[in-house]
């Protein structure tokens, strides 16, 4: 469907570089990534409002590098929608008929069945001024969808909406996807990429750090920064020691980790991912786990309960929920134990 | 305080004095007076016209500095600016050199058989050298103040750049061009330094009123020169009227989305 060939782009101080990637029809591309990594200006050379300086972009086995913008027929949704103000929301969405120079019936019959499908019926008259960011949203998306893009390019589509719209648009761009419609669709929320993705790509300081199925990306983070985006926030640079047929990593507070498997190499960063991970008032009996005893330092509200600060040597993170807090009775000083298997560790390189 | 007062003062008294030392019946003598409308009908037609035959290149040429970069752009806008500092009279005689028959100008129009000096189009000519600075800067602010996003967005909606120019950006940046047409209008209108070197006859307001106080002295001067101001002054109203409506409320302005 659409392939990016070896892409570089630079931008004063900020450079796209070696940007290779391929999104097969009907794929829900998510493209994560925090701000200013690049992220919207991938999108912009691939709708042709900007031009790579090398390298190639193929659309459906065409070579769109240097095609005009008005010529390639894919679909991008600005982040802050670029709704046009002076003119209304029928205007807007008939826009790119009119550009075409469709017939007035028909153009008037298509706006309001791709209204009708986005849930903007109601409001084709009004002006565009006074629309909320939910409604701007779907305005925009409607005026992109009635050309029937070949490609839907969305930008941050979900950042600026509160809680219960933004489940509407998910379900909204979820349909859109089902019936056939490939999408790209970047943003900074990893929670995002999980409830929508097919396939989702990780790009970091202009360069394409991991990409895959949503399972091979956050079961298996290929560097720290992707590790975080999966909510991992337990990392540590240990030295690598072997024992008895086994591999251990050791900090340098002297913790020490049993590892899956025999591990080679000297120095390695070790993060360890939050399923598994227990904390107990008690020792942990199973052999298999790593073990530690540790003092909790802090217990900070969170999104969903707490996060816990345990210090064991090294500094651990743990969410938890409040029942269980009240259930183990944590509180800041108080002594706990943590565990985690060792299939729980990744080992990457340690730089 | 006092001191503002005062400047305001100085702006109002003079023509107050001039409103004041002019009675009735001299004022109705004027308007009636066949020379004196026929300078300012002359005026303001001349100006309207003028205004509105650069326009077709001052919006355009607006437009390509508020969007595109390309080199020696400093130097232009330079340029453009240049007929603000000149003296006028200054203007009006490096005009003349142009337009009169030895001048390149001069020569093409006189060959479709028009002599350029001492006709409306030369004074046309003048009026737009002192005053297009007003339109193109005008123009030139509210292109740019249209967020170029919106132009982008139109051009993936598979709009050409022609559609583009006369469907979003000319209409959003509607306000500020007609300000500035208006700003052009009223100082061309006011224009004498060099107009009164291209063309003496036929005789635009500006040239009328010193012509009379020269030949007849102030008082005979004074009613015209009311009369005139009067004019100016509804010019002036629409266009404050404009400008004070002008709250160009777009979405945020090509907003940092990275």
């Amino acid at each position: 469907m659409l392939r990016l060939i070896d892409i570089n782009r630079r931008l004063g101080d900020f450079a796209l570089t070696d940007i290779n990637l391929e999104v097969s029809p009907g794929q829900y591309y998510v493209l994560l990534g925090r701000s200013g990594s690049g992220k919207t200006q991938l999108l912009e050379l691939i709708a042709g409002l900007e031009h790579p300086d090398n390298g190639k972009i193929i659309l459906e086995n065409e070579d769109i590098t240097k095609q005009r913008i008005q010529d390639r027929k894919i679909g991008i949704v600005f982040q802050d929608y670029a709704v046009f103000p002076h003119m209304t929301v029928f205007g807007n969405i008939a826009y790119p008929l009119k550009a075409r120079k469709e017939e007035k019936n028909s153009i008037k019959t298509r706006v309001e069945k791709v209204a009708a499908a986005m849930n903007i019926s109601h409001i084709l008259e009004r002006n565009t001024e006074k629309l909320s960011g939910g409604e701007m949203q779907r305005v925009a998306l409607a005026r992109t969808l009635i050309i029937a893009p070949r490609l839907l390019l969305l930008d941050e589509p979900l950042s600026s909406l509160d809680t219960s719209l933004k489940d509407d648009l998910k379900r909204l761009l979820r349909n859109l996807n089902k019936s056939g419609q490939t999408i790209i669709h970047v943003t900074h929320d990893y929670g995002d990429a999980i409830s929508l993705a097919t396939r989702v790509g990780v790009i970091h300081n202009g360069k394409i750090i991991q990409e895959g199925s949503v399972d091979q990306v956050f079961n298996n983070p290929s560097n720290r920064f992707v590790a975080r985006y999966a909510g991992i926030r337990n990392f540590f640079r240990v030295s690598i020691a072997g024992e008895n047929g086994s591999s251990y990593g050791v900090t340098e507070h002297n913790v020490r980790f049993r590892l899956p498997g025999v591990i080679s190499g000297k120095n390695r960063l070790l993060l360890v991912k939050n399923d598994g991970f227990t904390v107990s008032n008690v020792m942990p009996e199973n052999r298999e786990l790593n073990v530690f005893k540790g003092r909790v330092t802090e217990i900070i509200p969170s999104e969903f309960g707490v996060e816990l600060t345990i210090d064991a040597g090294d500094i651990f993170y743990k969410s938890a929920l409040l029942s269980d807090v009240e259930k183990l009775n944590l509180a800041e000083g108080k002594e706990v134990w943590i565990g985690f298997p060792t299939v729980a560790i990744v080992v990457l390189n340690g730089n | 305080m006092i001191l503002s007062a005062v400047v305001l003062l100085f702006i109002i008294a003079p023509l107050a004095g001039m409103f004041l030392h002019t009675g009735g019946s001299q004022f109705l003598e004027t308007v009636e007076d066949k020379e004196v409308l026929q300078s300012v009908w002359l005026t303001i037609w001349v100006s309207f016209a003028s205004t509105l035959i650069f326009s077709l290149g001052a919006i355009p040429l607006a437009w390509l500095l508020a969007r595109k970069n390309f080199p020696a752009k400093n130097i232009i806008q330079g340029i453009i600016d240049l007929p603000i500092v000149l003296p006028h009279t200054a203007a009006g005689i490096a005009l003349l050199g142009f337009i009169s028959r030895d001048g390149i100008l001069g020569k093409a129009a006189s060959t479709l058989g028009l002599d350029l000096v001492n006709h409306p189009a030369g004074i046309a000519l003048a009026m737009a050298f002192v005053s297009l600075p007003f339109l193109i800067n005008a123009a030139r602010d509210g292109f740019m103040a249209v967020p170029e996003r919106l132009e982008k967005a139109a051009l993936n909606l598979g709009a050409s750049y022609t559609k583009v120019f006369f469907t979003i950006s000319l209409p959003l940046a509607w306000r500020s061009i007609t300000t500035g047409f208006v700003m052009m209008f009223a100082r061309g209108m006011s224009e004498f330094g060099a107009i009164v070197i291209i063309a003496y006859h036929p005789m635009v307001a500006p040239v009328l009123i010193y012509e009379r106080f020269s030949s007849y002295g102030l008082n005979y001067a004074r009613p015209a020169a009311v009369f005139f101001i009067l004019i100016a002054l509804i010019f002036l109203i629409v266009l404050r009227l404009f400008s004070l409506k002008r709250k160009e409320k777009f979405i945020s302005t090509d907003a940092q989305t990275d």
